[in-house]
């Protein structure tokens, strides 16, 4: 379960984010949802460790990682997939998961690789390709994957539908919904994409100009019309 | 013909330390991004440590792992005293800083060892082979020197493809961001870059030295060759720093044989002009330029 209380970040004299609170359930996806400039990948920046907030905290299972640089946050269990396909296109798509988790034992690291490739079968097949041989959509699959072999208990997943077709999303989505919900592991999904990231998330939130102006169920965010055109735009 | 081949012969041996010593540029430039002039100072002052164990134990290849261990503290030092420091400056401040450095080793070495010429033993005999009753200019020294160049970056490959270092030290050096994100260590990894690149340039100096003998500014030369070759190469590649190293060692042995050792450091700064205005990302680079 990741925490987050009364989270406020600033870049100079911009506050891009204040007083978010937010509680991500393991076995299930959580959506934030906004339009550009929310503050959407700022909070899944300063839940990574690569931006320090001003004031709040945040828990991961009871520990508290606010302020931590992303290394150790990651050794704690919070796994980060940037946004724009976060692979290297200069290692190959093995050493690209492989990367994810060095500080694991072997045996660790094995489960993680199989049950990858499990769910993403293309990656096995090329594993010793570069990966910018890959298309899109498998270049997603890796950037989720090198995010699994840290052996996340919470995944954090900023825009991965960012450039992909609809069908290629869903699917993604859909897998890691599935994920989730085998796995218990928690997921905060973030996305622009507000109708798809409803469909596979329980409960969400909705940001604007960096605060939360709507949380609930998703099925209840995605029914209000009034929010919608308000502040998703459609 | 015989002169052709035994300048040619000769280049190779000078070539494999010129390899070496782009190499030790390339790894300080994937890790830092930064062109560390202080390689050869570096260089100097480790095979200046490996002569004084020479002469204290009369062993040649203690003196050359003392040298090593030197390479990799002194690198290590370098990078915490003097790099850290200026990384917060942009780049160009920490290219002058390590211009900083070598002016200082070479000065503490003069301190230290005085500034004459000394003499650096070989492990082997350093005079030409004899084939068919004729002296060829290749000696069993520079075999030696070639053979050690190929075992160092057999190593260093298998280092850097196949260990969870390696793969850390390469991720940090093409995303630091996705590579901290996965747990790498990214700061370590740039201390890694520079302990690893002063054992190479340690190694480098130690070769070189009974063949040009050793004072704090003998290897100044170097750094014109070295840095051509690792330029040359794409600075960002391991296969072009040795390719361009070797390379270049023929060019100016050649050079030299026909005309005058004066002007092998003209060559190298034509070559560098001329690989800047026809390909300026480098022959083995395929990202693109890096404008000035």
């Amino acid at each position: 379960m990741l925490t987050i209380e009364n989270l406020s970040v600033s870049y100079g004299s911009v506050q891009a984010l204040r007083d978010v609170s937010l509680t991500v359930p393991p076995g299930r996806v959580t959506a934030v949802i906004g339009a550009n400039g929310a503050g959407k990948s700022t909070l899944m920046r300063t839940l990574a460790g690569l931006v320090r907030p001003r004031s709040g905290t945040v828990h991961m299972n009871g520990e508290d990682i606010t302020g931590m640089s992303p290394e150790d946050i990651v050794r704690r269990g919070v796994a980060l997939v940037p946004e724009g396909r976060s692979t290297i296109p200069d290692l190959t798509v093995g050493e690209n998961l492989r990367l994810g988790g060095l500080w694991r034992t072997s045996a660790q690291r094995n489960a993680s690789e199989s049950r990858v490739f499990a769910l993403f079968p293309i990656l096995a097949e090329r594993r010793s390709m570069r990966a910018d041989t890959l298309s899109g959509g498998e270049r997603q699959q890796l950037a989720i994957g090198r995010a699994l072999m840290c052996g996340p208990q919470a995944l954090l997943l900023d825009e991965p539908s960012l450039g992909l077709a609809p069908l290629i999303v869903t699917q993604i989505l859909e897998l890691v919904e599935r994920l989730a919900r085998e796995s218990g592991m928690a997921v905060l999904l973030v996305e622009q994409n507000a109708a798809t990231a409803l469909r596979v998330a329980k409960t969400g939130i909705v940001l604007n100009l960096g605060q939360i102006v709507m949380s609930g169920r998703a099925a209840d965010i995605a029914s209000d019309e009034q929010l919608r055109h308000a502040y998703l735009g459609y | 013909m015989d002169t052709f081949v035994n300048f040619f012969l000769g280049g190779f041996a000078n070539g494999a330390v010129i390899a070496l010593m782009a190499l030790a540029l390339v790894l300080v430039w994937r890790s830092s991004r930064v062109v560390n002039f202080a390689q050869v100072g570096q260089a100097m002052f480790t095979s200046f440590v490996g002569l004084t164990v020479v002469d204290l134990t009369g062993s040649w290849i203690l003196g050359l792992v003392i040298a090593i261990a030197a390479g990799a503290v002194l690198g290590l030092i370098i990078h915490f005293l003097v790099m850290r420091p200026v990384r917060r400056a942009d780049s160009s401040g920490a290219i002058i800083a390590t211009f900083g450095v070598l002016i200082a080793l070479q000065a503490l070495a003069a301190m230290i060892w005085g500034g004459d010429p000394r003499a650096y033993p070989t492990p082997v005999s350093y005079s030409g082979i004899t084939v068919f009753g004729r002296v060829i200019a290749i000696t069993p020294y520079d075999i030696f020197v070639i053979v050690a160049m190929v075992i160092l970056v057999l190593i260093l490959t298998i280092v850097l493809t196949r260990t969870k270092l390696g793969l850390s030290m390469r991720a940090s050096a093409f995303n630091p961001e996705v590579a901290r994100l996965s747990g790498v260590r990214v700061s370590r990894m740039l201390a890694a870059g520079w302990i690893i690149a002063g054992m190479v340039g340690a190694v480098a100096g130690v070769l070189v030295a009974p063949t040009a003998t050793l004072s704090p500014n003998s290897f100044d030369i170097f750094l014109v060759f070295a840095f051509t070759a690792a330029v040359i190469g794409g600075l960002d590649s391991l296969v072009g720093a040795v390719t361009f190293g070797i390379g270049t060692g023929l060019l100016l042995s050649l050079v030299t044989g026909y005309s005058d050792a004066s002007n092998a450091a003209l060559v190298a700064l034509i070559l560098l002009a001329l690989n800047l205005w026809f390909k300026p990302e480098g022959a083995f680079n395929h990202h693109k330029a890096r404008s000035v």
